[in-house]
């Protein structure tokens, strides 16, 4: 293990230093530019993820959880063997790793951890929005999200119209029908059941064929953000990562649902074809999971976890970390990878590089003004 | 005021007769005895349920595994045949059609929609193979029959209940110091026995207290120690695996008193038992629950004049269930008129069903010709596929805190598509007599308090299946 707090800080100084030195990040506006957030529900384990390299403090905890055939990233990390798309994205400088970072949020509830980690708030339940959806609106984005749900995510809230798409077969009603409901909508002002029916308007009225599993979700949702007046911004779930037993290590649990994350990454990039080059595909969870396994061969709710990120507005490819340590001094409470970096400030800094946005606005009116850290000129490109 | 009967259940049949005092009419149903199902086809019980369980486990984990090591085709073949032996396709909509017609044509829909509420609250996820043969008859055996107990009794037989153990990993949840953390396995395998937090963690978070009460990491820490020992029995013949009846087990017990939330705890057996006692008597856990059942009925944000009323009944019934839910229905009735509460999809497709005294669910007898070796027939299949695909399936909660009782993740683009698209679907169970001008007019006399105002609505439409469509789709029906 060669990384070490000192050689981050470093590089810290540096970040700081640029931030500070007034420059907006401002990019091109010629091309449509892409954001994807994919949420890793359970508390996605970065040390399964993305396990450091040859550090005793963590192998003497994880004995039957390490992983054999790890995918060699750098000297200090390694990529879990399942993440193979991820791998190649990182061979093209288009996949990096923002590694030992979470949302300030340490009680380990998966439900509010999930509900601050879309609301990008600090106390649960209080913020009705998501960070996503304040950043479009910040950002005048209407009608520009799609959550590959059927639910609309909390995520995505704030901005008024967002699409979702997640099929089913069957008739739609007539034209006539549709226009009925609307004007009694409009009677009782339901607004946004009226702005839903706008949008099933445009739909087909009728449907034979219905897929929704990951890779048909992440194919359509390529697609459709490829066109030029397609979406702007798409979200995915994907669940199971809380793994109290049976985690497995190459293969299992854990693993499913990593290579899951993994097919989105690849279908993404096979269905926007050049336009992978203007898109950002970050993660999101609502915990890491603790460093030592439990008889039960599963781990606990924990703190730090990781970032993935793909795309042609990476900056290059890396693992990005203030690295804590895995000393049991420096562990979070004695059992969790600390978090060192706001998981904020890398969603703040993604949607000033994908929105063009001066960072400190976001910063303001996204997240209340709270203490981020732009890391735009560290990750993206300008 | 006719919304109430939506509100509390699931809306009048057209026939059926309208109190003159509703709140009367919904507080008998809520009775001492648990009623029988009005469902009169073959119901099996949780043990011969979880023994299809335990062959779809022994048979593809011991056996088809090994036998087809080398041979992915031949496996996935042999698979689909244990799959079709043990009914794993059948039995959770045998459960839901179970489930259904307590609402459509029972005769306690207000126990009924209360039942669904702590199905919900007691929620056993989509987890391994749980959905298809044990949470449906968990919910009729563990649920249902306890909600004429005590909320402490709810919760400890939900807690030692087979599927919640293993749902939330307690058969995982071992002593540090036990009997069997001391075992030569463990030593030669360097495997130190540990305790596993997941059941205790949701036991409070979820169960009982919420993060309201206040509790710290080490309370779950101290809980998880009360809750070792409690898992399958694995002296029970080996080929159960998993499967066995949930018993407490000393050797995987950490011994000595315990001390959880500043408080002392039995050693043993007692420990679970007083902990809950512990947990369903403290002040954030009625606060908790009278908020749900406010939230689940009235509105997505109840406030204290509503919640008062039921953490007072609690309090002088001792959480007799009963008492605590007629606390529930009168502050429902109470705010009736102030409140609509947006209708989850199972309660609206269900409300939709027995206001219209639809073909639903599926008849009896089509589940009674069901055969082992077989999958479930397009009839059969209805009620699974159907919840699936309207994203409410109670049996498939994604996560232990089951699903959101709010509008506003009820509220998508395509989760309108499908109260669209089933309220098509609701026309097509219609009985064929009536599929007519005269039946619609009865249904929204005896479920809405402005029937002029809606059948003139609906009368812009000619054919019946648009005005049913619409029906369904008006604000006074999203709402109860």
């Amino acid at each position: 293990m060669k990384i070490s707090r000192r050689n981050f800080l470093k590089g810290s100084l540096t970040t700081l230093f640029l931030a500070g030195s007034g420059f907006p990040v401002y990019s091109s506006t010629e091309n449509k530019k892409n954001l994807v957030v994919i949420m890793l529900r359970g508390g996605m384990d970065a040390l399964c993820a993305v396990p450091v390299v040859g550090d005793k403090n963590f192998e003497k905890r994880r004995k039957e959880l390490i992983l054999d055939n790890t995918i060699k990233l750098n000297s200090d990390f390694s990529l879990h063997p399942g993440l193979t798309n991820f791998h190649e994205l990182w061979k093209e400088k288009k996949s990096a790793i923002v590694h030992a970072t979470n949302i300030p949020y340490t009680e380990r509830s998966h439900f509010d951890g999930q509900n601050l980690m879309e609301s990008g708030g600090k106390i649960p339940y209080k913020v009705k929005t998501g960070w996503l959806g304040r950043g479009m609106k910040v950002a005048g984005l209407k009608q520009e999200g799609l959550a590959l749900a059927l639910p609309m995510p909390l995520i995505l809230r704030g901005v008024p119209q967002n699409n979702n798409y997640f099929p089913t077969k069957g008739k739609l009603p007539s034209d006539k029908v549709l226009a009925l409901l609307k004007d009694v909508y409009s009677d009782r002002s339901e607004d946004e059941l009226i702005g839903m029916l706008e949008i099933i308007k445009s739909r087909p009225k009728e449907t034979s064929y219905a897929a929704d599993d990951t890779y048909s979700l992440a194919s359509e949702a390529g697609t459709l953000m490829k066109e030029p007046n397609g979406p702007r911004v798409a979200v995915f779930e994907v669940g199971g990562f809380d793994t109290h037993a049976a985690q497995g290590g190459e293969h299992g649990t854990h693993s499913d649902c990593l290579k899951e994350m993994d097919l989105i990454f690849a279908t993404l990039k096979k269905r926007l074809k050049d336009q992978f080059d203007n898109t950002l595909i970050v993660t999101l969870t609502e915990f890491g999971r603790t460093i030592k396994q439990n008889s039960g061969l599963g781990t606990e709710h924990g703190y730090g976890s990781a970032i993935f990120m793909g795309g042609g507005l990476l900056k290059k490819n890396q693992v990005y970390a203030d690295w804590p340590g895995l000393k049991n001094k420096e562990l979070f409470q004695g059992r969790d990878l600390n978090s060192t970096i706001d998981a904020r400030s890398v969603y703040a800094s993604a949607m000033s590089t994908v929105f063009d946005l001066d960072f400190k606005r976001i910063q303001k009116d996204v997240f209340w003004g709270e203490d981020l850290q732009n890391l735009s000129d560290k990750l993206f490109k300008a | 005021m006719k919304n109430f009967f939506r509100k509390v259940a699931f809306g009048l049949k057209p026939d059926e007769k309208i109190s003159s005092d509703p709140l009367v009419w919904a507080t008998s149903q809520i009775t001492d005895e648990i009623p029988d199902f009005s469902f009169k086809g073959k119901i099996y019980s949780e043990k011969e349920l979880r023994k299809h369980y335990k062959e779809w486990v022994f048979n593809d984990r011991k056996k088809l595994r090994k036998k087809f090591k080398k041979d992915k085709k031949g496996y996935k073949s042999a698979k689909n045949k244990l799959r079709a032996d043990t009914g794993q396709k059948f039995w959770r909509n045998l459960e839901l059609a179970i489930r259904h017609k307590e609402a459509t044509i029972g005769s306690h829909p207000v126990l009924t929609k209360l039942w669904y509420f702590w199905g919900n609250h007691f929620t056993i996820s989509d987890k391994d193979f749980l959905s298809h043969y044990t949470t449906g008859a968990y919910q009729r055996e563990t649920i249902r029959l306890n909600m004429n107990q005590t909320f402490e009794k709810l919760a400890h037989e939900a807690t030692v209940a087979w599927a919640m153990i293993h749902h939330l990993d307690n058969a995982v949840n071992v002593g540090p110091k036990s009997e069997d953390a001391k075992a030569d396995w463990r030593k030669r395998k360097k495997r130190p026995a540990t305790i596993n937090e997941n059941h205790a963690r949701e036991l409070l978070e979820l169960h009982t207290v919420s993060p309201n009460s206040g509790y710290t990491q080490e309370n779950i820490t101290e809980l998880a120690m009360i809750m070792t020992g409690w898992a399958p029995n694995d002296e029970q013949h080996k080929s159960l695996l998993e499967t066995a009846n949930v018993k407490f087990q000393r050797k995987y017990h950490q011994p000595g008193k315990k001390l959880f939330w500043g408080k002392e705890f039995p050693k043993g057996k007692k420990g679970l038992p007083a902990a809950i006692k512990f947990l369903a008597n403290h002040k954030s856990c009625r606060e908790f629950i009278a908020y749900k059942l406010c939230r689940y009925l009235i509105t997505d944000y109840p406030t204290k004049d509503m919640t008062d009323p039921i953490v007072k009944a609690w309090e002088k019934n001792d959480g007799f269930l009963p008492e605590v839910h007629k606390a529930a229905i009168k502050v429902a009735f109470e705010f009736n008129d102030k409140h609509k509460k947006f209708q989850t999809p199972e309660n609206w497709w269900l409300q939709m069903a027995r206001m219209t005294d639809a073909k639903w669910p599926p008849s009896d007898d089509k589940f009674d010709t069901y055969q082992l070796g077989f999958g479930p027939d397009p009839y059969q299949a209805k009620p699974h596929k159907f919840m699936k695909d309207m994203g409410h399936h109670p049996y498939l909660s994604q996560q232990p805190n089951g699903f959101s009782d709010l509008a506003e993740d009820w509220m998508s683009p395509e989760l309108i598509i499908r109260r669209l698209l089933y309220a098509r679907q609701g026309y097509i169970n219609l009985k064929p007599d009536n599929k007519n001008d005269e039946f619609f007019e009865k249904v929204v006399t005896n479920n809405f308090d402005n029937p002029e105002k809606i059948m003139k609505i609906l009368n812009k439409n000619e054919k019946t299946i648009d005005k049913h469509i619409l029906l369904f789709n008006l604000p006074e029906v999203l709402r109860a």
